[in-house]
């Protein structure tokens, strides 16, 4: 059965403590930009942007990232052959920081890693995310991190997001 | 007993006495809170005001006798329109509470004529007194109102709240009991200072993070506590509530301004900027910090008020420095503001965790 673990609420003070954290670390944030992997990272994207723009006044470019050639559990994984998918802003010489909703075993955050070094050469590259809920594969770690829900490697997470499924909670299953 | 309030300015309102039958004098304060009076009358950031209610009748809800913000200090006076006699558990009504207080009340006043009449002249000092002859306007023309504030409510000596979390220090500017029940459900182990501890004494407790709290009077009074604020704040996560806000701005060359109007509302309207997220909170300041100081600073601006635009709270662009202007921890009020201190929490948590990751590299 599914549990409600964080409501609307947190979840929006999370977004907004990301913001403030990202600020703070960057002294100045005019080399930023957000890049979402589909598909709820990019709403998290999407809400970071537009409390900095709230904050500081600036626009930075976000940009969506789809992973879905980079990744290794599928059959045809021969990464020379995979075509890249234009991302639509610049990120040469960029800070970027990549964003999605939860970070599990560290393996989507490789292939967007992948999916970025193929479209260019990034100054920077950082991690928010909204859920890290630990159990690593790889060795991968969030910048910039919501909340840590610690978990059983049986249990769900489950994100859910306005802009796609009405409201905004995380669950746990 | 007829009584008068007369105000700096020479203008008498009459009414009838209750409460202590002393003679007060202090700056007139118009209160627009509708309930939690009696947090109200028990905050320290009244400590040398009379306090105006502009609800017609006070004390309609009866009186909660476990609703205090402090046992040291309360108001100089109280002004209301009339009073209820209604209790809560039958024991105590607003009167005889502000009796047992032995506050001065002056009650039967036109208290929204009162208040229309500051709204156009400014605050003023004000005295609940038996005669209003030339004598009396004399008096209260040539009253000066004490700087001291802080340091009467001022904690004299340190005082733990004793938990097992992260230990607070709290700077006692004149702090809210509410500040404290927050940081206990929060399990917070705080220790509790005098506003002019030195950076030394607060370095020695080993603080996580440090807390400014709400106070009453003009904060430039306190150039000390500013001093020790340029020390500290390189090294600790600050929070600064009410006055700790204004102190913490004028540490880094930001400029105070008072408000035309001021804040003394137990339920207005702030915006946080960054969600746009709406949050009803209680507010009791007279000062806000000026637009064009914070423009040019290294603070970024969290929190305006929706009426009237003010500044309500700031944070550091690059420092573990987050101040709200407003009172997070209501009483009275909404308990919107709540979050500010879990924000704090998770401020202070993020710093202690960067610094165990650099000692362990180190």
């Amino acid at each position: 059965m599914a549990k409600e673990i964080i409501d609307g609420q947190t979840m929006t003070r999370a977004l907004t403590r990301i913001t403030y954290e990202i600020i703070e670390r960057n002294k100045g944030i005019d080399d930023l930009v957000l890049v979402g992997i589909k598909t709820r990272g990019v709403f998290v994207a999407h809400r970071i942007e537009s409390r900095l723009k709230q904050l500081e006044n600036i626009s930075i470019p976000v940009a969506e990232l789809d992973i879905t050639p980079y990744r290794d559990d599928h059959e045809a994984t021969d990464l020379t052959t995979v075509k890249a998918e234009p991302l639509d802003i610049d990120i040469n010489n960029k800070h970027v920081i990549l964003t999605d909703d939860v970070l599990y075993t560290g393996r989507t955050i490789r292939a967007a890693m992948d999916a970025l070094m193929s479209v260019g050469r990034p100054k920077k590259i950082s991690l928010a995310v909204l859920v890290d809920r630990g159990h690593r594969e790889l060795p991968i770690r969030a910048d910039f991190v919501g909340k840590n829900i610690p978990t059983s490697q049986k249990e769900k997470i489950k994100v859910s997001m306005k802009e796609i499924d009405g409201e905004d909670k995380i669950e746990i299953e | 007993m007829k009584r008068y309030l007369i105000l700096e300015d020479g203008t008498v309102f009459p009414g009838e006495g209750f409460g202590s039958s002393i003679i007060t004098t202090g700056q007139l304060v118009i209160s627009n809170n509708r309930t939690g009076i009696e947090q109200s009358v028990t905050d320290p950031d009244t400590e040398g005001q009379i306090l105006a209610f502009t609800i017609p009748s006070v004390g309609n809800s009866g009186i909660n006798r476990d609703f205090y913000e402090s046992i040291n200090s309360q108001c100089k006076g109280v002004v209301i329109g009339s009073s209820s006699l209604s209790t809560v558990d039958g024991s105590v009504s607003f009167e005889n509470w502000i009796t047992g207080l032995k506050i001065p009340g002056i009650k039967n006043v036109d208290v929204r004529a009162l208040a229309k009449h500051i709204a156009e002249h400014g605050e003023m000092k004000a005295s609940i007194m038996d005669t209003h002859d030339e004598h009396a306007m004399d008096q209260i023309k040539a009253l000066v109102l004490p700087p001291d504030l802080v340091k009467r409510v001022s904690t004299r000596q340190s005082y733990p709240n004793p938990n097992m979390g992260l230990k607070i220090v709290i700077v006692d500017l004149g702090l809210k009991y509410s500040i404290l029940r927050q940081l206990s459900y929060r399990d917070c182990n705080s220790i509790i200072v005098n506003y002019n501890s030195t950076a030394e004494e607060i370095e020695s407790l080993h603080p996580d993070g440090i807390i400014y709290s709400n106070g009453p009077g003009n904060p430039e009074d306190l150039p000390r506590t500013i001093k020790t604020i340029q020390v500290l704040q390189k090294n600790y996560p600050i929070l600064g509530i009410g006055l700790g806000n204004l102190l913490i701005a004028l540490a880094n060359d930001c400029q105070i301004i008072r408000l035309k109007e001021p804040h003394h509302e137990s339920s207005l309207a702030v915006k946080e900027v960054a969600s746009g997220k709406i949050d009803f909170v209680n507010h009791n300041h007279s000062y806000t910090l000026d637009e064009k100081y914070i423009g040019g600073s290294d603070f970024i601006v969290t929190n305006v008020c929706v009426a009237d635009g003010t500044i309500e709270g700031i944070r550091h662009e690059y420092l573990p420095i987050m101040c709200v202007l407003f009172e997070p921890e209501a009483a009275p009020g909404p308990t919107d503001g709540y979050y500010v201190f879990d924000e704090f929490i998770d401020l202070v948590e993020s710093v202690k965790k960067q610094e165990g990751a650099r000692n362990q590299w180190n």
